[in-house]
């Protein structure tokens, strides 16, 4: 016994060594990590050539860490263990009080959002109808009330007041969400996910009505619509940060039941294929961790939504991600919605303009994002 | 391959020290051997060829020069021709790019730019190739009659690519003598975690500090500045003697006993000492193979002085190939110079605070030197460091100071013997094994958890 005590620390750690590498040369490989959504690192290839340049030494490293067992486990653990040391932040997340996870602030040397608003201004110019944009604020900045005590600044109010003065004077018709949203958030609506950096849909039909008000049309009111709402909710920021412990989300689908089969078309086209569905909601991702993709299937180059009933005429929308969620609810007034995604799309959205006959154009982007967009440059 | 990394840790350790240890004790060396050229060619296979030549290179030189011991001109020859050989593939492989970029000053010339690229380690054991020539000359050290045990010597993986610099002399009994014991190893399984946790738990993240600051400049006012620049003093002392730590814990592994290369250098009272406890390998190399040969100190002061600015000179060039690091031994040698004619007998006499204080400044502004080497960004942070016209510090420096804040102060108390002390006070109580195995699995879960998430890289569509 007094020897085991001894040598204890040399029995742990070679246990320790030993088994962790037992246990990777044994255990079955997965091909996909779900809270990674990615395929992890295949095995590779051995030649005379890939060994003599180290490339195989490189990737085998890289699938030796992709597979290494217990991996969730480490970079929880990891996570917690910075947590620990007064580093909330690292992973360019907070996590907050009330189960929020927050992204940090962008950073300071990836702001373009002055390119951008030139791009956005002259491409308005350029163009035989109006535009209107939207810019979704921050939730750190709209939820800076559950950040941590020391985290950086969001400098959203300055970004916004930069947009609202340098769109004054230009074609572009900008509905400034920010003060109706700190309203909102005050008053205890939630409109940001906590493991997402998405707006939730009470966030988007807000942002609906407020642009509504702006064009002149009639938002459908918030009690014509049926909620669903689904359980188990796990966003971006929380596989993103490894804050394993905290609480998903809710997602909620505001179903207008007047939106059938008949009248509702969805098409999505990605080059040369075009699938077409009869929902504005893809219920098949609901059965995946990250949910958000329920709203007009995630992430898609050119998304054509018409609708028999509505009113108004032909809309077209260029926007990032958050506009998945709005994008449903403008569809009750629009009987035709084309939805471009600039990091795909590579046309010329003028010509689109023209050739659809498209009576007016929709920005509508993450403030983040449109400050980091490097593909707007394509926006001619 | 480095020994923070996964495959070192799980793959690579293991069936080393299986392997070695169901070994006869006769064929451990050629074991060793082996896995050194494993070890070493992971990353950059065709260098394993060059570190083999330089280990011929020095056997044959080494056989020779015993044999001849008596012809005392062509011994010398002999050992003139080691130097010339390991001092030309070391200037060729790190120095030529340099070299040629300076030349290139010269308006007559105009030299194609080199890229070659640099062997791993090379600085550190064409320096102990060396050492063994010499040694064998001089008579320090008996010949090393057996190959594989010479080339066990030149590549043994634990010091290979980041030191300690183990001269023959030290090793030269161990290599073909050692007894491995438990208490040995136990003993080196806790330097390597010391060293692990070092390197994993405060370098890495001192250094995400500083380039968290580095990168905003200005913005950080003169506070923010001095927290970067300590922040990676933090960081290249944790990360140098964790790396060394982690060679001496594997060498008890292994049966080896290494001599110690720092010894809490940032509580030293001057720059003479902080250099006595600072890569002390390094320091003794140059002492025992440049500075001793040159003279020294036995031939009057002028010479004295011209000694110190060679030695400080190459000091400087060994730690990299560019103009920065020239400097910054310059800059130690130009201290320790007026350390020696006078400031040293003054700082004797002063309370040791102020020594403190002074040496720490010297030092940290010593690596703002070693870190820049674009000669306009070391200003322009020297410049910041000296400069209250940015305010005394930004939100953003603020931010990561806070954060950071409980790290530093561990890494302040770390850099100081106080938790060895109490260690040493309290490892024969009668729950301390516990306490000390418990802290070890602790620290092996927790660095294994940061090394992989390194590679946790979710592809979320973070903009989309």
């Amino acid at each position: 016994m007094k020897k085991i005590k001894k040598y204890a620390p040399a029995i742990v750690f070679v246990l320790f060594i030993f088994s962790m590498g037992i246990a990777f040369l044994a255990l079955p490989k997965k091909a996909y990590s779900t809270s990674e959504k990615r395929y992890l690192a295949s095995f590779p290839k051995l030649t005379s050539e890939s060994f003599l340049s180290g490339q195989f030494g490189t990737e085998f490293e890289k699938y030796l860490s992709d597979h290494m067992t217990g991996r969730n486990f480490f970079v929880g653990l990891n996570a917690y263990a910075n947590l620990f040391q007064g580093l909330n932040g690292v992973s360019g997340k907070y996590l907050c009080s009330d189960g929020y996870i927050i992204n940090q602030p962008l950073n300071a040397n990836d702001n373009r959002l002055d390119e951008n608003t030139e791009i956005i201004k002259s491409f308005a110019d350029s163009v035989d109808v109006p535009v209107t944009m939207t810019l979704v604020p921050s939730t750190g900045y709209i939820m800076s009330d559950k950040l941590p005590a020391n985290h950086l600044t969001y400098k959203d109010d300055e970004y916004f007041a930069q947009m609202e003065s340098a769109l004054k004077d230009s074609k572009v018709n900008f509905v400034n969400l920010l003060e109706p949203f700190q309203q909102y958030a005050a008053n205890g609506d939630q409109l940001y996910y906590k493991t997402d950096h998405h707006w939730t849909s009470l966030g988007a039909y807000r942002a609906y009505t407020l642009i509504c008000e702006s064009l002149g049309i009639t938002p459908v009111s918030e009690d014509r619509y049926e909620i669903e709402v689904y359980s188990d909710f796990y966003g971006t920021t929380y596989s993103g940060s490894a804050y394993w412990f905290n609480e998903p989300d809710n997602i909620e689908l505001w179903v207008n039941p007047q939106n059938t089969e008949e009248n509702i078309t969805v098409q999505i086209t990605e080059g040369q294929e075009t699938k077409e569905s009869h929902s504005l909601f893809y219920k098949e991702h609901l059965s995946e961790d990250d949910k958000y993709p329920v709203y007009l299937d995630g992430n898609q180059p050119f998304v054509r939504i018409t609708n028999t009933n509505a009113p108004e005429g032909k809309l077209i929308v260029i926007k990032d991600s958050f506009a998945h969620c709005l994008v449903p609810f403008l569809a009750d007034n629009y009987s035709e919605i084309v939805m471009v995604d600039m990091r795909y799309y590579k046309g010329s959205v003028s010509e689109l303009i023209k050739t659809e006959e498209a009576d007016r154009v929709l920005i509508a982007y993450g403030i983040d994002n449109l400050a980091t967009d490097t593909d707007l440059v394509w926006l001619k | 391959m480095v020994f923070s990394s996964l495959l070192f840790l799980f793959l690579y350790l293991p069936f080393v020290l299986l392997i070695y240890y169901v070994t006869p004790r006769k064929f451990r060396n050629l074991f060793l051997f082996v896995v050194n050229l494993i070890f070493y060619g992971w990353g950059e296979p065709v260098f394993v060829l060059l570190m083999m030549f330089s280990t011929v290179v020095d056997y044959v030189h080494g056989y020779f020069i015993d044999k001849y011991r008596s012809n005392k001109k062509l011994a010398k020859s002999l050992v003139i021709s080691s130097a010339v050989i390991n001092l030309s593939l070391l200037g060729f492989f790190k120095y030529a790019g340099f070299i040629a970029d300076t030349l290139n000053i010269l308006p007559f010339l105009n030299i194609p730019k080199l890229t070659i690229p640099l062997p791993i380690g090379i600085s550190f054991y064409t320096f102990q190739t060396m050492s063994y020539s010499i040694d064998v000359y001089r008579g320090d050290a008996p010949v090393q009659k057996n190959i594989i045990s010479f080339g066990t010597y030149v590549a043994l993986f634990p010091q290979l690519i980041a030191g300690p610099i183990v001269r023959y002399k030290d090793v030269a009994y161990q290599l073909d003598h050692r007894r491995e014991t438990l208490d040995q190893f136990t003993h080196g399984v806790k330097v390597f975690l010391v060293g692990l946790a070092k390197k994993v738990l405060i370098a890495n993240q001192m250094g995400l500090l500083w380039d968290s600051i580095r990168n905003s400049g200005e913005a950080n006012g003169i506070l923010g500045s001095w927290v970067g620049i300590i922040a990676y003093s933090f960081q290249i002392y944790f990360d140098f003697s964790g790396y060394s730590d982690m060679a001496c814990g594997l060498g008890n592994m292994l049966g080896f006993e290494f001599l110690k290369n720092f010894d809490y250098p940032y509580i030293s009272k001057t720059i003479t000492e902080f250099w006595r406890r600072w890569h002390i390998s390094l320091g003794t190399w140059f002492r025992e193979y440049v500075y001793i040969p040159l003279g020294g100190n036995r031939k009057g002061v002028p010479r004295q002085i011209v000694n110190l600015i060679i030695v400080w000179f190459l000091t400087g060039l060994w730690h990299g190939a560019a103009m920065n690091f020239i400097l910054w031994g310059l800059y130690f040698g130009a201290i320790l110079i007026i350390e020696k004619i006078f400031l040293g007998k003054i700082l004797a006499k002063l309370p040791s605070w102020v020594s403190h204080v002074y040496s720490l400044f010297i030092i940290i502004l010593g690596w703002v030197l070693f870190y820049f080497e674009d000669m306009g960004a070391l200003f322009a942070y020297l410049g910041n460091m000296f400069s209250l016209s940015n305010g005394l510090i930004g939100s953003s420096a603020l931010y990561y100071t806070l954060a950071y804040l409980p790290l530093l102060i561990a890494a302040a108390v770390a850099s100081t013997p106080l938790m060895t002390n109490i260690y040493n006070k309290l490892k024969e109580k009668r729950l301390m094994w516990l306490v000390e195995t418990v802290l070890c699995a602790v620290v092996l879960f927790v660095c294994t958890a940061s090394l992989v998430n390194q590679s946790y890289n979710p592809f979320l569509y973070f903009r989309f």
